[in-house]
């Protein structure tokens, strides 16, 4: 089950799996931000490179746009991932 | 512990439910389901991308034998595509410069010991080897 909403302060959250049957679902939802973004994973159980993907693509079209994307709260194993793709040392990641 | 499941990425949520129940009966932790979930999601997704025109579901079977897990699939009646001839990631490399794919196989080598790949009658098989602390007497 994959979850994304957006509080007040305009922060996206990402609740459950985001993996390749989810990506589609992400992909309309990131489509809408603009700007410099930020993003909490701190409710995501699961990422694959499907998922990764949709953020990487995410932060490229906010970065080409002279915005940016802070990715907040990565679980452990969350953060695993990003760092067995090198994306710790790319991303803002706080 | 071994089940086939419909060739496509809707299948996922079905796989995660029988790892689940896999992870449970093994003694395993979250750390453990969330790899092999990682692992199978990489190759199941690979299959599908790379055989979309597959008329079988794709088998996928979990062992535990000591402190190693097994995760094998197979893909029947298919052209062979060996992914542990792919090209490493160059994850040193700036976003601008990496070649687009490869990640999922990336993952894959970074949380395994062993994978192989073996091709015969026209059925696929990759077999990922994984060690784990012992099991819970």
């Amino acid at each position: 089950m994959f979850e994304i909403r957006t509080d007040d302060s305009g922060t996206v959250f990402l609740a459950g799996r985001l993996d390749a049957s989810q990506t589609t679902l992400a992909d309309e939802q990131l489509a809408t931000l603009s700007g410099t973004a930020r993003i909490d994973l701190s409710e995501l159980d699961y990422i694959s490179s499907a998922g990764i993907g949709v953020l990487l693509k995410t932060y490229k079209r906010l970065h080409d746009g002279g915005g940016g994307l802070a990715l907040l709260n990565l679980p452990a194993r969350i953060l695993n991932v990003f760092q067995y793709a090198g994306l710790d040392r790319i991303l803002d990641i706080r | 512990m071994e089940r086939s499941f419909p060739r496509r990425t809707d299948s996922l949520e079905e796989i995660a439910r029988f790892v689940e129940s896999f992870v449970n009966g093994a003694d395993l932790g979250d750390q453990e389901s969330f790899d092999l979930n990682l692992i199978i999601e990489e190759l199941f997704t690979n299959m599908v991308k790379y055989s979309p025109e597959g008329r079988h579901d794709i088998s996928v079977r979990l062992d535990r034998e000591g402190d190693a897990l097994l995760v094998c699939l197979t893909d029947f009646d298919v052209e062979p595509f060996d992914i542990t001839k792919a090209p490493p990631v160059d994850t040193s490399q700036p976003l601008a410069k990496r070649r687009i794919g490869g990640l999922g196989l990336h993952f894959i080598r970074q949380i395994a010991d062993r994978i192989t790949y073996d091709y015969e009658n026209r059925n696929s098989r990759i077999t990922v080897t994984k060690s784990v602390g012992p099991a819970d007497v």
